[in-house]
């Protein structure tokens, strides 16, 4: 069934969001056992031009080939080693582009080398994701050591697509920069979205029906949509039952489907605003019985 | 003779061993009175219970409380999530605060009180009984209702009393939208009165003046799924 989380603190201000998103998520825990994901806004201060890429390897003579490609198209500014559960390693390393218009064909280039999977690139926002619990990923990462201004995050209970950490949500595009999306639910109209934003030019990675939420909304927000259009225009188009929640530089922002079979709760006060699947995830973060339903076909958007 | 109570922690129980525990309380040591403690919105908090002893729920509780209890009187102190009170047969359910979706969804008997608003679809499938709402409820709020009452005192969402079959809605806010098979129609006096007592007997304290406000719905045809044979 999936737990979805998100959080702003309204101050714009560097908080322990990191630590709020893993607390959020440990407890919506027993609605997805298969993987979990983070996406912490706010906290990188990269110089522009500067993104990270999180890469899987299965060992460290393909670093070299990963090196190789990328400093033949930019420089690496960063790097390291995070050693994984199963047999793979996590590259991670920061590269310096000219712009975001880059990122995507840098990506496809690594992405060539047999086994070598690029998990994301991004500039203001840390992706952290992975099969297992959320309190063995967020050991594994370090995710409460993390600082930012607003966060989403996931924990999965596959129904449809592979249990690997290239599946585990958030999912993000590189249509617009810096947009991911959390999902609890199913779009059971998936290809009459995703092959009109094919024909448009936007490059599916997976089979994932969240993957096209993320495609859909970039492309509203690439057409000067705001957020909340862009976010209505979903409940329009998408079937099926669904809630998610998209992260933007400057914000999140929920929509649920039109028959509210999909669950959403907001709390707030004069310091955050919290969305999540269940009440018992927002009180890791506000303590207060003052609950909202979010209603079926509603949107709901917070940025700073 | 003092009531014989007893407390329950459960942060470090599971719904199952939480239930197990409150069964075996009633059944067993005649307890009249069980306070959980540390609910912390816990799912499928107090199911399968039967008896007559109280049980307060001591903050938010999660998905399906009290669903297929009997005759327990609950009283949640927090809010309550999805599902509270599904397929009671008898008894009573008071939540302080607010509720999710299918609040006393396919209830058999009772009542069900929530003094704030509620989710979307309350009272689904309920066969009998009576469901309060204090403040606002969500889409299609009575779908295919097959008995009993709901009150709502705030609005309603779209569709309400979609295709209901049996049984009576009354609103005081503003409805958004009627569904199929829904008839609306000025509350009378003797409904009135049967409102009064329900309502005072929660601490719903309304004006007459609020009272004369009350729409009632009911439906048009009981069998709105048939078509008349030529």
């Amino acid at each position: 069934m999936c737990g979805i989380a998100g959080i702003v603190y309204k101050d714009k201000k560097m908080h322990n969001i990191g630590n709020d998103m893993t607390n959020m998520l440990n407890a919506l825990q027993h609605r997805g056992p298969d993987s979990a994901g983070f996406a912490l806004y706010g906290g990188l201060g990269l110089p522009d031009g500067e993104y990270i890429l999180n890469i899987q390897i299965d060992d460290d003579n393909q670093i070299s080939d990963v090196k190789n490609i990328i400093q033949n198209n930019s420089s690496i500014a960063q790097e390291e080693k995070i050693p994984s559960v199963d047999d793979t390693i996590i590259y991670r390393c920061h590269v310096n582009l000219d712009n975001f218009k880059q990122l995507k064909p840098l990506i496809t280039k690594v992405d060539q080398i047999d086994d070598v999977i690029v998990l994301n690139g991004s500039h203001s926002f840390e992706m952290i994701k992975d099969v297992g619990s959320v309190l063995e990923i967020a050991n594994r990462y370090d995710t409460r050591s993390v600082k930012g201004t607003h966060a989403i995050g996931h924990t999965r209970f596959s129904t449809e697509s592979a249990i690997d950490r290239f599946h585990a949500h958030p999912f993000q595009t590189y249509i617009s920069e810096d947009v991911t999306v959390v999902h609890n639910g199913q779009i059971t109209n998936y290809w009459n979205i995703r092959d009109p934003l094919e024909r448009k030019g936007h490059i599916f990675e997976t089979f994932n029906d969240t993957e096209c939420l993320v495609h859909y909304i970039a492309d509203k927000l690439i057409s000067n949509y705001t957020l909340e259009e862009a976010l209505e225009g979903a409940v329009e188009d998408m079937d099926g039952p669904f809630s998610f929640i998209i992260g933007t530089p400057n914000g999140i922002g929920i929509a649920k489907d039109k028959l509210g079979l999909r669950p959403g709760v907001i709390a707030e006060n004069d310091e955050k605003f919290a969305i999540a699947s269940e009440e018992v995830s927002l009180r890791q973060v506000i303590d207060t019985h003052n609950v909202e339903q979010i209603s079926p076909g509603e949107v709901r958007v917070y940025e700073i | 003779m003092s009531e014989k109570t007893i407390t329950i922690d459960v942060s470090k129980l599971t719904p199952r061993q939480t239930n197990t525990k409150i069964r075996y309380a009633i059944d067993h040591e005649n307890v009249e009175k069980i306070v959980l403690e540390n609910p912390n919105a816990m799912h499928y908090l107090v199911n399968g219970v039967i008896g007559e002893s109280q049980v307060i729920i001591d903050g938010s509780a999660g998905y399906f409380a009290g669903s297929m209890v009997d005759k327990l009187q609950i009283l949640i102190k927090g809010n309550a999530g999805w599902f509270v009170g599904d397929n009671m047969t008898e008894g009573e359910i008071i939540v302080e605060g607010s509720a999710g979706d299918g609040a006393g969804q396919g209830i058999y008997g009772g009542t069900v009180v929530v003094k704030k608003g509620v989710g979307a679809r309350t009272g689904e499938i309920m066969k009998n009984g009576t469901i309060i709402i204090g403040g606002n409820s969500g889409f299609m709020t009575g779908i295919f209702m097959m008995g009993g009452k709901i009150i709502i005192l705030g609005d309603v969402g779209e569709d309400l009393a979609e295709s209901i079959v049996n049984g009576e809605i009354y609103v005081l806010g503003k409805i958004e939208s009627l569904g199929k098979n829904a008839f609306q129609m000025k509350a009378k006096d003797e409904d009135i009165k049967e409102l009064k007592t329900i309502l005072n007997k929660y601490d719903f304290n309304l004006s007459n003046e609020d009272y004369k406000n009350f729409k009632k719905i009911i439906p048009q045809s009981k069998r709105p799924f048939f078509h008349k044979k030529d």
